[in-house]
């Protein structure tokens, strides 16, 4: 079937006009929400169980996380808004808004590297408390996913820039973006629970 | 297609704010457990405005929005089980 040929759903279709692709997106990012839930969950009984829990902003450095999770959010929108730009055929806007989002992804992991340099050269190691198993643990399984991100941008971005995307052709960066909001929305909750309570 | 651009702008704008609010609430000095809840309130809020307007889940049908919805209360069946657990089980 041409991939540009219109097909007409069913009007009861329960997904209405969800692609497989899609559905298949964000049946992955429940299922990796539960891991989340797991790994935070762990933590916080762990941490009620525990007879002394330490401050987290006399260990971890929360003014810079918290610019973090500000460009978290600034890529989020970059994200939304390269979905916006081929939605109405603009190629370069997609291009354009696909980079910032990019390079804000890179940014953000080079802090948490930067980060985790300086609790490490402090003698905060993976296996100095539990506490610092549960932080390193958490965030580091959420850098995982934005360094799996930032490189599936780049393989969307490559497909962007030989124009395989159009105003009729945008599932791709539609399943990408569900992808990078799940990594966001993770990050909103993973940096209140381990930097902020 | 409608033109969101505006919409997206404000809903980063607000996520910004309530970021910051949340360092703010984290740095003072109230009740623990009202700290909690207010944090975690926060916390949902912009994970809410994420999910509803950058994830486009209002526009989703609702059988799709009843299987997104699925994974919540297990995940709080999952805590008070494990919370429950706690004080027959382990010493840390």
């Amino acid at each position: 079937m041409n991939q540009n040929q219109t097909v007409t759903m069913p009007l009861n279709d329960p997904f209405g006009k969800a692609t497989t692709g899609k559905l298949g997106m964000w049946l992955f990012i429940i299922i990796d929400g539960l891991s989340f839930s797991g790994l935070l969950i762990a933590g916080a009984a762990l941490r009620v169980a525990a007879n002394a829990w330490p401050v987290a902003g006399e260990i971890l450095n929360i003014p810079l996380t918290a610019f973090n999770t500000f460009l978290l959010i600034c890529t989020s929108f970059t994200m939304v808004m390269a979905l916006n730009a081929i939605q109405k055929g603009n190629q370069a806007g997609l291009k354009k808004y696909l980079t910032y989002t990019m390079i804000g992804g890179g940014i953000f992991l080079g802090i948490q590297v930067y980060e985790y340099y300086h609790l490490i050269s402090d003698g905060f190691f993976l296996n100095t408390s539990i506490y610092s198993g549960v932080f390193y643990v958490t965030t580091c399984f959420h850098g995982m996913h934005v360094l799996s991100g930032v490189i599936y941008i780049s393989f969307i971005l490559y497909a962007a820039s030989q124009g395989r995307y159009s105003e009729n052709n945008w599932n791709h960066v539609e399943i990408l973006g569900l992808f990078w909001h799940f990594v966001d929305l993770v990050w909103i909750l993973v940096f209140t629970v381990i930097y902020l309570i | 297609m409608n033109d969101y651009k505006s919409v997206y702008i404000k809903n980063a704008i607000w996520l910004t704010i309530l970021t910051v609010l949340e360092v703010g609430i984290a740095f003072i000095d109230i009740f623990r457990t009202g700290q909690i809840v207010l944090l975690m309130t926060f916390a949902i809020t912009k994970m809410m405005m994420v999910a509803l307007i950058y994830m486009h889940v209002q526009h989703e049908t609702k059988t799709l929005k009843w299987i997104l919805f699925i994974p919540i209360p297990a995940g709080l069946l999952f805590t008070f089980a494990l919370m429950y657990d706690i004080p027959f089980r382990w010493v840390v």
